[in-house]
Parts: structure tokens; sequence; C-alpha cells
């Protein structure tokens, strides 16, 4: 052995390129960005969970406070609890929705596909909205409650069902298109009843596609404060009573304790949700029989009924906003009017909101896809580095785990520190911008991703041996490519920030008001028909944006279908 | 033929505990077209990633040309390269694809449009440039791609499996093309693949590798009739490898018969294999007018088309079994039917012995 140590030749030391020198610099500006939008508030907020007001260190001294509180720690059997209940009713109706969608027979499908995908061009607070005025104090249907009030948990869970259904309906929709007809006939073959069927095959093959459902929804309904801030009284979650110590106690180490607890439930959703997409996307062989339903006149009019149900809910929930926006003095006089779309006499709210709304969504949109496309493609292309490209990734994933409550507490505890240079973005726009990338980014990545590792790997091995610099060939090959994928996540991001309330609510200022912050601060303050004219304008806002979306995607396919092969 | 072109020297390549390419040494000349031939996971496509720099070797040095370019990252090398996905442009059109090289060296678009045309003729698509590669055929495809690699001129191209993508008829025709096309540029290139066939059809030379080293290098001709191991024998065109003894030098004895062959190496009273081509097994029927013959039973004849194959055992040859290669046509005047008893001759420069205990796999 030693002797082939003294033998051994000498290791060749790969010469780096210039694109190589390049790629890994991007990299490294990359993980900056992302340590300073997203790892260093984080571990800051950490570190102020275990301080007192003056900054002193006191160990744990603030959780014990907390456990030691009931009217704190009930809001984690509160928060447990509404989640289930309204996870289990999502999945419970987006399963039987998907189904009817993928294996019914029932017509007008697009339609009712189009309807179910609503609820996601409004901020959560729209559907507590519409549900006070159906079962509020006032309310037209108050009597189906049955003299149990909306405000509390069953409005948090009838609101929190109405906005994450098309969340939960995206993925089992998925999961469901991607059966095997080759077992369908097997299990008929065999004599198998249609439930045997439906439980051996049709349910074991969604099963990763309904953990994954399971988990996104619980996470969403669990960080959301939109909703149970409108409509949850004096029922506390986890989410509001981050907002009541920071914004109503101003105590901000109790705010980052509750923060952390709700970290806990998102962190173990994160990871179960990561496993069963691993799962998922495994589980469909190449040489799989694509699925065609038969019409089964019961099931087809049973599936229709529930889907019809459900679409009659939603588009009732989005009229009823509509119409509260409109009714003069409900419900009092309901004569349609415009005036509460003057938001300059109500309280909290401006057209002004409106316009920085839209400013800001299409910062976040441009610079968001910028970054991640770019992020993306260092991190799948770069050949250097392994370390730093595994790091920067797990970076990405890790804000789809964190609470917008809780990204906008860190924001607030490392942007507004004195000694921060970065100090002066504090209540800037910019930092709504940044806010807002990095609370939506992990889907963007994961989708960026997706799209480049669909491409020819070998693109930038040729790319070389041409002498041509990577940033030529990812400018006119790979970029081009990717568009209708870097087109998605530019959309996701505007939608996403003309909606979002959770990170931005501690980050606003009065310059910086927000459109969807509008619709909570009006609410807070009665003005609950301006609160819904504004949720409306956010509705129409991201509905437009998206048909423009739809259209500019059409044109991209026939511009581009000489070359896309069909 | 003085120095070699391309000098690979003790090129060795790690994954972890992983040896893939095993202190390899070849030497490439200027104009040769060298087939790295082995299967899957021989290292023939690291060795070629290393020379191309786009997977660097862990030790070991690489020389073309007379410089040293064993640490240089792709980009300063000088090669061309086309991969068995033909790794096209999708989005731009054929004439853009072969001239995205050029356009990078601030040629003048004229003379740029020139010498995509004169590819496009070299290749014979004179009007495709206009056409995007998906409106093309797998084949076509694939010939863009080498005129994108041919377009700067390079001198050495490297082909990685370039026709394992394509249907049988394609593959064989663009075989010819490409041997063509390159004899007139008479460029030095390199070629894997896991097709035995289309080494020997194509190759000057032949590498054959396996678990990450060379097993022998030579002509196509030696390699298939003067192969240096067990694995080369029966990993190039079919082989019979029949249990046999050393009895005296030249001659050895297989089952009841003793047959006269070439020996190296051997001392007598060693038990070898027999390596014998199918082909290279005579039938002569009932005569038997030869030295180096026996006889053995018909068990199964199958019908090839131009020749039959031959399934013999039983008589002088005991247990063992024989495949023979009979032309059709001689088939017919021998008139063999199924437990026929027949003469067999096998000269003895065609019997080849290897040690015995390998086993293949």
């Amino acid at each position: 052995m030693a002797e082939a140590a003294v033998l051994a030749p000498p290791r060749i030391r790969p010469r780096l390129s210039r694109d190589e020198w390049l790629m890994g610099g991007g990299l490294c500006v990359l993980a900056l960005y992302l340590a300073i939008t997203l790892l260093v508030p984080l571990v800051i907020m950490l570190a102020k969970s275990m301080q007192d007001r003056d900054g002193v260190f006191v160990s744990l001294a603030n959780f014990i406070k907390y456990f030691t509180n009931p009217a704190l720690t009930g809001a984690i059997g509160h928060s447990l609890w509404v989640s289930a209940l309204a996870t289990l009713i999502v999945i419970a109706l987006a399963f039987g929705y998907a189904y009817a969608l993928t294996r019914g027979c029932i017509p007008f499908k697009g339609f009712f596909r189009l309807v179910a995908m609503a609820p996601l061009l409004a901020p959560s607070l729209l559907s507590a909205i519409a549900l006070i005025y159906l079962f509020g104090n006032q309310g037209a249907l108050k009597g189906w409650l049955f003299g149990e009030s909306i405000y509390g948990p069953i409005g948090i869970v009838l609101g929190s069902v109405f906005w994450t259904f098309p969340h939960a309906l995206i993925i089992l929709i998925t999961a469901l298109s991607t059966a095997d007809a080759r077992l369908y006939e097997a299990s008929e073959s065999l004599g198998a009843s249609r439930w045997r069927t439906f439980a051996t095959v049709t349910l074991p093959g969604a099963r990763y596609g309904l953990i994954s459902a399971i988990f996104v929804v619980f996470t969403l309904v669990i960080t959301d404060f939109g909703v149970p801030k409108v409509i949850g009284g004096q029922f506390n979650m986890l989410a509001t009573d981050i907002y009541k110590q920071v914004v109503g106690q101003q105590n901000f180490q109790m705010g980052a304790v509750v923060s952390l607890i709700l970290l806990l439930p998102a962190v173990v959703a994160f990871f179960v949700e990561r496993w069963a997409q691993s799962r998922q996307s495994s589980a469909v062989s190449s040489r799989a029989v694509p699925y065609h339903p038969k019409p089964r006149p019961v099931r087809d009019l049973a599936l229709l009924g529930l889907v019809s149900l459900v679409a009659l809910v939603i588009l009732g929930i989005l009229g009823m906003a509509a119409f509260a926006s409109l009714a003069k003095l409900w419900p009092y006089d309901l004569s349609l009017t415009l005036r509460h779309y003057d938001f300059n006499t109500a309280d909290g709210g401006s057209w002004t909101a409106y316009g920085n709304s839209i400013e800001m969504a299409f910062y976040t949109a441009v610079l968001g896809s910028l970054v991640v496309f770019s992020g993306a493609y260092l991190v799948e292309k770069t050949r250097i580095a392994k370390p730093l490209r595994t790091a920067t990734h797990l970076l990405a994933l890790i804000p789809m785990a964190v609470p917008g409550m809780v990204l906008g507490l860190a924001y607030i505890f490392f942007f507004n520190a004195p000694g921060n240079p970065l100090n002066f973005l504090y209540g800037s726009m910019a930092i709504l911008v940044l806010a807002t990338i990095a609370h939506f980014y992990t889907v963007s990545h994961l989708t960026a991703l997706t799209a480049l590792k669909q491409l020819d790997p070998e693109f930038e091995s040729v790319s070389a041996s041409l002498k041509t610099p990577f940033y030529r060939t990812a400018w006119r090959v790979t970029a081009p490519m990717c568009l209708p994928a870097i087109l998605d996540i530019a959309i996701y991001f505007f939608v996403n920030a003309m909606t979002t309330v959770s990170a931005v609510v501690f980050l606003y200022s009065p310059a910086t008001t927000l459109a969807s912050v509008a619709v909570l601060n009006m609410d807070d303050a009665g003005d609950t028909a301006p609160a819904a004219a504004m949720a409306m304008l956010i509705v129409f806002t991201a509905g437009a944006v998206r048909l423009l979306h739809a259209g500019s995607s059409r044109w991209l396919h026939r511009r581009t279908q000489a070359w896309r092969g069909c | 033929m003085t120095t070699p072109y391309l000098r690979v020297r003790n090129l060795t390549k790690r994954f972890g505990d992983f040896t893939a390419l095993d202190d390899v040494s070849i030497d490439l000349y200027q104009g040769e077209f060298v087939c790295f031939l082995g299967p899957s996971g021989c290292g023939k496509t690291t060795l070629l990633r290393a020379i191309s720099g786009l997977d660097i070797q862990t030790h070991g040095t690489v020389e073309q040309n007379g410089h040293d370019i064993s640490a240089l990252p792709p980009a300063k090398r000088d090669f061309g390269i086309v991969f068995q996905s033909y790794a096209l442009f999708q989005n731009l059109t054929v004439a853009r694809n072969i001239a995205y090289g050029l356009e990078n060296r601030k040629q003048p678009k004229e003379a740029i449009r020139r010498r995509v045309q004169e590819l496009l003729e070299l290749i014979g698509l004179p009007d495709s440039g206009n056409k995007y590669p998906s409106q093309l055929s797998g084949g076509q495809q694939q010939r863009v791609a080498l005129a994108r690699a041919l377009a700067v001129s390079p001198g050495l191209l490297l082909l990685d499996e370039p026709l394992s993508a394509l249907d049988a008829k394609v593959r064989v025709y663009l075989r010819d093309e490409i041997k063509a096309l390159r004899r007139r540029l008479g460029i030095t290139t390199i070629m894997i693949t896991h097709d035995q066939e289309e080494a020997i059809s194509m190759a000057d030379r032949i590498v054959v590798m396996r678990a990450g080293k060379i097993e022998q290098i030579g002509t196509p001709l030696e390699i298939y009739h003067q192969p240096a191991s067990l694995f080369v024998a029966e990993f190039i065109g079919a082989m019979n490898l029949l249990p046999a003894l050393l009895v005296q030098q030249g001659e050895i004895q297989l089952g009841q018969t003793r047959l006269a062959c070439t020996v190296n190496g051997f001392a007598p009273g060693t038990a070898v294999q027999a390596a014998v081509r199918p082909e290279d097994v005579v039938c002569t029927g009932r005569t038997n007018g030869h030295a180096n013959s026996f006889r053995a039973e018909v068990r199964d004849l199958e019908f090839m088309g131009p020749f039959f194959w031959l399934s013999l055992s039983g008589g002088e040859l005991g247990e063992h079994r024989l495949r023979a290669q009979l032309p059709s046509q001689r088939a017919r005047e021998l008139d063999l039917r199924p437990r026929d008893s027949t003469h067999l001759h096998i000269p003895a420069e065609h019997i080849r012995l290897f040690p015995e205990g390998y086993s293949h796999g």
C-alpha cells in the first residue's frame, strides 16, 4: 500500500473556465441573497424569542411564560382542531370534485374547473367577509346556523374551506389523472366489484396525492391569518395571536415565541409533503396506458350533483362579496351603487393602496421570476461547488415551511435593527417585494427546476465544445425554451402578491399600504362594504391578469409550435 | 504516423470508491477513426468525457497535438461532439444550429451563411436550413448535429453513441454516411458504441473495454480473428467455447477427438477453453477428406435466410455442444436433417486457446 501511494501519479486539478467562475460567483450571490432575505431573519427571530424587551438573554423564560398562560396556550388546541376539521372537509370535497373531473363522464368539465380555481384570485379575507354577509348578525341566511354564531370556529372552518379548496383540487387532479388503464382492465377481468376496484386501484394510486393535499391544506389553514382575523371573533388561533402580540401589545418577544410554535406543525407538514411528492412522481411507469372514463349514468349523475353544488357555493360566496360591495346599505337598502368603491371615505383604504398593490405585484413578478429562474438555472447547471448548490437548493425549499406571519415578524427583527445597513429598506416598497418573493419562493423554484430538467442535459456540453459562453446559450436557448414556465412563475408571483396579507401586514408603512391589507383594516374599522369592494377589486385584477396570461400563453404556443413539433 | 495526434496516458477516474477508469493509455494518430467498444458500464463514456474535458480524470494526462490538455476545461480544448440525444437547440432553425459555433467567432454574416450552406450540402440537406429540428427525422437531426460539430472545423470529432437512438435501417444508412463524410474530411474521430457490428464496419481501430480497463486495441480484423482475451472473443461476434485438454504441443483433446491447433504459452496437460467461430466450422457431410475432422450428430437446424444455424453434439464430440454456421447453398447440397450424422472440419489456425476457469459475466 505504501509503495502504491508513492507511485500514484499526481491528482489532476481541473482548471476552471471563465464560465465556471461566473456561475460559481452567481451561485454565491444567490446564496447570499437567500441568506439575507430568509435565513438570517429567521435565525434572528429565534434569538429574539430568548430575549427580554431590552435584548437581554433570558433563556426559555418567554416560553415558560407562554406555556403557563392558558389564555395563550389555548390557541394551540384551537389551531390544531380547526385546521384538522377544515382539512377533512376540503379533502373530502376536493377528492369528489377531482374524481368527477378526471374519472367521471360529466358535461362542462372546463367550466367546473374554472369555477373551482376562482378562489385563487381572492385574498383569503374575501370568503370571511362574504360569510359575514351570509351568516353574520345581519346575515341573509342567519337562520341556517340554528342559533350558532358564525364568528368563531364555524366561520373559520367554512372560510378556510373556500379558499384552500383549489389548492387541494390541483394536487388531487394531478394524482387522479395519472391512472393506468391496464390496472382497471385487470381488476374488471378478475371480477372485482366497482367498490373493490375503487378501494384497491383508485385510492392506492392517489394515496400520495392525498397525503400531499392533506398536508398542504393543513399548513395553509393553520398559518392563515386573514380568515380568523376577520371572522374569528374572540376565538384565538396561533396566527392571530402573533398579530395581537406584535401589533396590539407591541410584545415582539412573545410574538417570536408564538411564531416558533406555529413553525413546528408547518415544518412537519413540509417534510411529509416533500416525501409524498417524491413518491407520487415515481409511482407511474412510462409504459402506463392512459385511462379513459366510460359513462355510468348513476355515478355520473351523483358526481354532477356534487360538482354543481360545490360550484354553486363557490359562485355564491364570490357573488355575495360582489353584491355586498354594490349594495347601498346592507341589509336595509339593497339598491346598487358604486360608492363603496370610492375608498377615500372609508377608514383604512384608498385607491393609493390599490395602486401600491399593482406596483408591488408587478415588481414581485418581474424581479421574482428573474431571481428564481436564474437561481434554479445556477443550481441545476453549475458544474462546480456541489455543496454550495445543495445548500442553495435547500435554502430555496425553506419558504414552503415558513408561515407568512413568521416571515413578516422575522423581517421586522432583522431589517428594523438599528445597526443593520439594510435598515433603509424598512418601510419601503422594496421590503414588501423582497418579503413576497421570499414567501412564495419554493413553488416557483420547483417549477423552474422541473422545466430545466426537461431540457437535454448536453446543451451545455455542446455549447462548451463550440466555445460559446454559457450565458449566451442560456439566453438564446435555455430561457426561450423555458418561457412558458417563466410566465407561469411570473403570474404566480403577481397573483399571490395581490392577495397575500400575512407577511406584508407587519411590513407596510403608511406610504406603502396595500389593497389586501386595506381590506383587513377597513373591515376592522367596520367599513365592511368598502372592504368587500376592495376584495372584489383584487379578484378582478388577478382575474384580468390571469386572462392576459392565458392569452399570451396561447399566442406563445402558436408562435413556437413550429419548433415544438405539434 | 510518427507522433500520435492524441496521447492518453494512465488515465484513471474515480467516483468515490468506484473506479470507472483504471490506468488507460491509448495513442490516436492523425486522421484515424477509433471506436471505443464495450458493454454499458465499461468506462467508454467516462473515457470520452475525460478526453473532452466534460468530466476531467482523477489521474493521468491527455495530450492533443503536442499540447498537454489534461486539466483544461472543454471550452479551451479543440473538439466537436455529437450526442446520442442529438442535443439540437429545438428553438433555433437548422441553419442557426449549424451556425451556432460560428456566430461566436465574429465572422462576417455572409461567410457564416456560405459555410452553413456548404455544410447543409455536405450532410445532404441543402434545403432544410429554415426548418426546425422537430420537423426532421431522427437520422436527419443527427446529421444536423454532426454538421454543427463540424462547422468550426475542430481537430477532433467525438461521437457519443450517435446511432443508438435510430431505427435499424436508418442506422446502417447513416453509418455509411458518417464513414464517407469522415474520410472526405480526414478528421481524427472517436466514436463510442456498444454495438460491435457498428464498430467493426466503421472503425480503423477498435478499443475494447471492460470494467474500466482496455482489453484489446486492434484493427477490426485483429479483434475479430485474434481476440486477446476470452472476453473479447465472446463479446465480438458469435463464439463456441469448448473445454479441452492440451495433450501435447499443437494438439488438443476435445471429446473423443484430437485436433491440431496453434498453441502459444500453455504447458502440455493444461485444461483449456478452445474458441471456434461458428463460421469456421466446415460441414463436409458424409465425406471426410480432411485432417482435423470429427463426426457429430445434428441436433437442430435453424433457418436464418442466407445460412442455417447448426446445433451439433454426440458422436466424437460427446457431451459438448457446438454451433456451426452453414451457408444455405451448402445446406441444400448436403440435405441435412436432425439426427443425421455428419463430418466436421475445423482448420487448425481457427482454433484459439484460452486459459480455463474464467467465464464471462
